[in-house]
């Protein structure tokens, strides 16, 4: 295999496990990446391959490794005598690969350990009530929110609710307290 | 009927819509024939009945003892509730402030009504008692359900199965609403600052709304 085939191979073999492991893509399977990527190589050789990637690539992103880190990990790596090691080809790979995924791992990883819905999203309208059935038309401005809540890969779940001044602004008092809670932790850490 | 009194208000159409508006229900109509000879004290005291029965209460209880204690035959009694409430539920589907008492008065005139009662009508319609009442139909109104309770917690992730140093801020928000549907989420900071600067934008949206004097709707 040509150098620039082998690192092509490589770069979609962690490209593969990472879409397994972390994205939630079940599509993927072993026996897929070896007949797609690898063809040539006999079974044995790709499991151990593909055991070996999967759990360097486990080590680094359960770590969530910075740059340093993983220079000093993966020269670790390929200093290992015998089998046990990577070449300083798979190591690239990977360095190169964890660069490129490193923040979207670590939020995939973080929603694992979520188990209460999520927001999503917000949407919302103002309106000025001029008209109804009852009467009264004092066309105050009445906001209508709706939130977006979901869990991990799951359909969502609409909430919707109604507004008016007074109540909009208590939230957003609300939200400065929390910001205020969030702004102590983060400066403290 | 309807045009004799479109004639007589159209001097302060532009400025006063009147609250019949030119379609009297009938059972407004023919009222002044059974207040005609009616006690003043039991007009005052189905009229109190009537307004609660504007309010949403339920006055069944109520309207028997009236109606049981009164010298009025039944039909009477209920062609003068049913009149009673259909002109109060017009009168109050317009907003103070585009029907002028006055107006409203010279309306009742129109329908032969006497104005001891007129007054009393006014006084309902204009009375002290009107912002209980508004507030009483926008609580009635089709509407979403508004939050009640909303209560928070900001949480750090130190470490989880998947992840060794996950050292993660995280809001868990819990909304009560007004219809007893309570939800728990949790927003993570990046959406955590999404969803305040949305709120804080609606604020502003409504405030300059009120602002804006061209969007005052005044008829």
């Amino acid at each position: 295999m040509a150098e620039a085939d082998s690192v092509k191979a490589l770069s979609g073999l962690l490209n593969g496990i990472a879409q397994k492991a972390y994205y939630g893509n079940s599509d993927i399977t072993e026996d897929l990446l070896k007949s797609e990527i690898y063809p040539d190589m006999s079974q044995e050789e790709f499991h151990a391959l593909h055991e070996k990637m999967r759990g360097v690539l486990k080590s680094i992103a359960t770590a969530d490794m910075d740059q340093t880190q993983l220079e000093a990990f993966l020269t670790a790596q390929t200093c290992k005598q015998g089998g046990g090691g990577v070449s300083s080809e798979q190591a690239a790979a990977l360095g190169r690969f964890w660069k490129a995924h490193r923040m979207r791992i670590r939020e995939s990883l973080l929603a694992q350990s979520r188990w209460e819905p999520g927001l999503r999203s917000v949407n919302w309208r103002v309106d000025l009530q001029t008209a109804s059935s009852r009467g009264s038309t004092s066309s105050t401005p009445v906001a209508l929110v709706e939130l977006e809540l979901g869990r991990n890969r799951q359909d969502s779940e609409f909430v919707c609710l109604e507004f008016d001044e007074l109540k909009v602004n208590q939230v957003l008092k609300k939200m400065a307290e929390i910001q205020e809670s969030i702004d102590s932790i983060v400066h403290h850490s | 009927m309807s045009s004799t009194h479109i004639k007589t208000t159209g001097s302060t159409m532009a400025d006063n819509v009147g609250f019949l508006a030119g379609r009297i229900p009938a059972e407004i109509e023919v009222m002044y024939k059974d207040l005609k000879d009616l006690d003043k004290e039991l007009f005052r005291k189905i009229l109190k009945v009537v307004v609660n029965a504007v309010e949403g209460k339920d006055c069944s209880g109520a309207m028997v003892e009236i109606a049981q204690s009164s010298p009025l035959s039944d039909e009477k009694f209920s062609r003068i509730v049913s009149g009673m409430y259909a002109l109060l539920k017009e009168a109050l589907r317009l907003p103070s402030s585009s029907l002028k008492q006055e107006g409203f008065k010279e309306e009742l005139r129109e329908l032969r009504i006497s104005e001891e009662f007129i007054a009393d009508f006014a006084s309902v319609v204009f009375g002290n008692r009107r912002s209980a009442l508004d507030a009483v139909f926008t609580q009635q109104g089709p509407r979403l359900p508004s939050l009640e309770e909303f209560r928070w917690r900001v949480d750090v992730a130190i470490s989880t199965s998947s992840l060794a140093r996950a050292l993660q801020p995280s809001v868990l928000m819990q909304f009560k609403l007004s219809d007893g549907y309570s939800c728990r989420f949790e927003v993570p900071v990046s959406k955590f600052h999404e969803l305040r600067y949305n709120v804080a934008l609606i604020l502003k949206e409504m405030n300059d709304l009120e602002k804006r004097s061209i969007l005052k709707i005044q008829d």
